[in-house]
């Protein structure tokens, strides 16, 4: 049937069939933490697709309204996991987001490519800017605006070393990524330590693996985002699984082959898991149970986008003792930059989600992704990540 | 479009909209389908989904006042620690708001056993058109007067705004069993449903699905259902566990005495929530079919079921569309559902046809132009075809006796020119009208 239709692309260049995919039926609106903090149709997915088709087929103008109700949006993908149509509303927005890229103010673009190409993808400058960045934060010289979304840097984190040797013949990759390997490092090494007391020998990715592309494609800079992937899948050769410890990275290394369109790619994404996923999978560890009462806030990009969300609780459970949230697993406005670039909007749906979390009597919060743990910390929670409690119950010593 | 926050608000929006002489219209979350909510003659919509505080709930008289903008699964949900649940449940109750449940007296799976919006609304707060806030019911089980709660709830709109609901909460059920009838042939599960009804048994619910709308379903959830029936029947019976019990044997041995193929027994909570997330899925899962669907909403006498199911699926053959069936069979609302692309020319016509055709049909059965999703605008022009022109002047008066203004979401529910003798108010009337 497909073949025979009328495929012309219009103002945003949208797949014709995903856009006629959404019937209005408004399941999603429940599930969109921008709708249930606004109440408008606008921040809404169904909003945002009736504002894509019109856009789409010229009826409407691609002007500012249009531009913000798409900023607006987190990119959660909670709609897309209670759409019972199967609307791809996540390819839906990238392409929406690639369509608005090049129209953005030149400041702004000159900015974007900068952090995105010159920062992001190499990991030494990343580092560098980092250490500037914790200088500037001492001497108070961050403009407010962004002061609170950004996590106070510590030098010791900074300073941390992780001890796992780089490329070679390892059993597993642990993926490392940009900005958590530069401000969260503690994770990774008790990463390590976990896949190590399953006997297995883990490796960093060699040269060219220093950030999996997860914000350029959110932010519609698809062109870089294929050539970090290139990199990516050639900094860690063979056939071993590729283990990721941050939900975001997690769901666009999976979604190489869909970025790429190449069965090197497709390959290369089937042997990426989520840490915990394949934790799950292995011999049980050997634990100390009563740990105390964790909450498990899902990050999306795990829950909704990659559907693999059992593992977390599957290697916590003899562990600790682990209770859910009663708000269908609402986003925590993190969004990648999200919380930095929509900061009114990422702080109402956090204080939703604060207030859930709350609700459970829990102290600590597990959380598997960076973007996620930096947002909630921000708020004043104790946010762990499910490696971190593991590595804490280990019986075993640390060295 | 405005956004109040409180009754307050929703009064000086009513207010400036009569002071401009400008028709207003409430919206809720916009899952309506019958176009109730939809603004004609650039009305000022009043959306309410701001409005979405739960007041109080007393779970000793087992009631809750909530605003209009509260979802009703939420409403459900913080019942639930009192080990309460409000108990109409469209299959939009995720997504939909109380405040638009009252306009449409909406329905879902477990009002056959239960009634539906207007048997758990106590009282309302509204505002009339006039800007003037009333109350109209109240928390008596009799109110003295003139019901005009009933009156109100179901009006679309039409007679106000609603800013603030009394419901009814029931206890939960301490037992509830969930079967799963599968049938070869659509006559066989459609005679089953009478079959039940006859041996005095009266289910929380009973609904049916046909073979294409049940493996649309089926890729969705994944919930087991037969992906080769021809029709399955979702059967939930709820009270007292040896009464379940005995009444799931009658169930499967009735179903077994008219063909069905399977009878299973959902095992646990979460079986069971996975099959009714398939049945609450089903519209929006069409979509997989094919881009668009027209969903109609008519009643017919359970016994009439198997000729109209017929019928319906005679109309979709003669006019070459694909008509699917999934419905609340236990009280013969039925909602054929008819999938096709827009994209094809002439396709518009064909459905619209056989719509008209499936509700003449309908009616000619003995039934009636809707179950739960409301007349709106979808099927107003239809009214004439049962209700004579005394009857629909009768409503025409009492719409005018809450709103002489005729600002209040106009020309919804009645055809134009539905009072007899003169002009209603402002309402203009097309070429072409009898009046």
């Amino acid at each position: 049937m497909n073949g025979l239709r009328m495929t012309t692309r219009g103002a945003l260049g949208l797949d014709p069939d995903e856009l006629v995919a959404c019937v209005s039926c408004g399941l999603c609106l429940p599930h969109c933490p921008t709708y249930r903090v606004t109440g408008l149709e606008l921040a809404s997915p169904r909003g945002r697709i009736a504002a894509m088709r019109v856009v789409d087929s010229g009826a409407a103008p691609l002007d500012a309204v249009f531009v913000r109700a798409m900023d607006e949006c987190v990119q959660c993908r909670g709609c897309e996991a209670a759409c019972p149509s199967g609307v791809p509303f996540g390819h839906l927005m990238e392409s929406t987001r690639a369509a608005i890229a090049p129209r953005r103010p030149r400041l702004r673009r000159f900015v974007e490519t900068l952090g995105y190409r010159g920062v992001l993808a190499h990991h030494r400058v990343l580092v560098a800017v980092s250490w500037l960045l914790l200088v500037a934060q001492r001497l108070r010289l961050v403009p407010r605006r962004y002061a609170a979304t950004l996590p106070r840097l510590d030098m010791r984190r900074l300073a941390l070393r992780l001890r796992v040797p780089a490329g070679g013949t390892p059993d597993v990759w642990l993926f490392t990524g940009c900005v958590m390997d530069a401000w969260m490092r503690e994770t990774h090494i008790a990463a390590a330590r976990v896949v190590r007391a399953t006997g297995a020998r883990p490796a960093v990715p060699g040269r060219g693996g220093d950030c999996c592309g997860a914000l350029h494609v959110h932010a519609g800079r698809t062109d870089d985002a294929r050539r970090l992937a290139r990199r990516v899948i050639a900094s860690m050769p063979g056939a071993a699984p590729v283990l990721v410890d941050s939900a975001g990275c997690g769901a666009a290394l999976r979604d190489y082959g869909h970025l790429l369109g190449t069965p090197e790619a497709a390959a290369f994404a089937a042997r990426v898991v989520d840490i915990s996923s394949w934790l799950a999978q292995q011999p049980p560890l050997p634990l100390r149970p009563g740990g105390g009462r964790v909450v498990v806030q899902d990050p999306c990009h795990l829950r909704h986008v990659q559907r693999d969300h059992a593992g977390v609780r599957t290697v916590l459970g003899p562990a600790y003792e682990l209770v859910e949230t009663d708000d269908d697993a609402l986003c925590c406005g993190a969004g990648g930059a999200y919380a930095a670039l929509q900061p009114a909007l990422a702080n109402d749906v956090r204080a939703r989600k604060v207030a859930a979390l709350a609700r459970t009597g829990a102290s600590v919060v597990c959380s598997a992704n960076p973007g996620c743990t930096i947002h909630l910390r921000a708020a004043g929670l104790e946010v762990r990540h499910p490696v971190e409690l593991l590595a804490d119950a280990l019986e075993e010593s640390p060295r | 479009m405005c956004f109040p926050r409180d009754a307050r608000e929703v009064q000086a929006a009513v207010r400036a909209a009569q002071h401009h002489g400008v028709p207003f219209v409430a919206r809720g979350s916009g899952t309506g389908l019958a176009g109730g909510a939809t603004p004609l003659d650039d009305a000022l919509v009043i959306v309410m989904s701001q409005m979405d505080r739960i007041l109080e709930i007393d779970p000793r008289s087992r009631t809750a006042w909530v605003e209009p903008g509260v979802l009703n699964l939420d409403l459900s949900r913080a019942a639930a620690p009192h080990g309460l649940h409000y108990a109409p449940d469209p299959s939009s109750q995720q997504a939909c708001s109380i405040g638009g449940n009252v306009g449409t007296n909406a329905g879902g799976p477990h009002c056959l056993a239960s009634g539906t919006t207007t048997a758990h609304v106590l009282a309302v707060d509204a505002v009339l058109a006039d800007g003037t806030a009333t109350r109209i019911g109240g928390a008596r089980p009799d109110e003295p007067g003139y019901d005009l709660r009933g009156v109100y709830v179901g009006s679309e709109g039409t007679l106000g705004v609603t800013t603030g609901v009394l419901v009814r909460l029931l206890p939960d059920p301490p037992a509830v069993r969930t079967l799963l009838l599968d049938f070869t042939s659509i006559d066989d599960a459609a005679t089953t449903v009478s079959g039940i009804i006859a041996e005095g048994i009266l289910p929380a619910a009973l609904e049916m699905m046909d073979a294409q709308i049940t493996r649309a379903v089926e890729d969705f959830v994944g919930a087991g259902y037969p992906r080769d029936a021809e029709a399955v029947l979702l059967v939930e019976l709820d009270g007292l566990p040896d009464g379940v019990t005995a009444q799931a044997l009658a169930i499967d041995e009735i179903g077994r005495t008219h063909g069905a193929r399977t009878v299973r027994v959902a095992r646990d909570e979460a079986e069971r929530e996975l099959l009714w997330k398939g049945r609450k899925s089903a519209f929006g899962a069409i979509a997989r079919i094919a881009p668009d669907y027209y969903l109609h909403d008519a009643v017919v006498p359970r016994t009439q079921l198997v000729g109209v199911l017929r019928r319906i699926y005679e109309i979709a053959a003669e006019q070459r569309l694909t008509m699917m069936n999934v419905f609340h069979a236990g009280d013969g609302n039925l909602h054929p559902l008819i999938v096709f692309d827009r994209r094809e020319p002439g396709t518009w016509e064909r459905v619209h046809h056989a719509g008209t055709e499936i509700l003449e049909a309908c009616i000619a059965a003995g039934g009636v132009l809707s179950g739960e999703h409301g007349i709106g605008v979808e099927k107003r022009d239809l009214m004439g075809r049962l209700f004579s022109p005394i009857d629909l002047d009768a409503q025409a008066r009492l719409v005018e006796a809450f709103d002489p203004s005729g600002l209040a979401n106009p020309r919804k529910v009645l055809p134009a020119g539905s009072r007899c003798g003169e002009l209603a108010g402002t309402r203009p009337v097309p070429e072409g009208t009898w009046i």
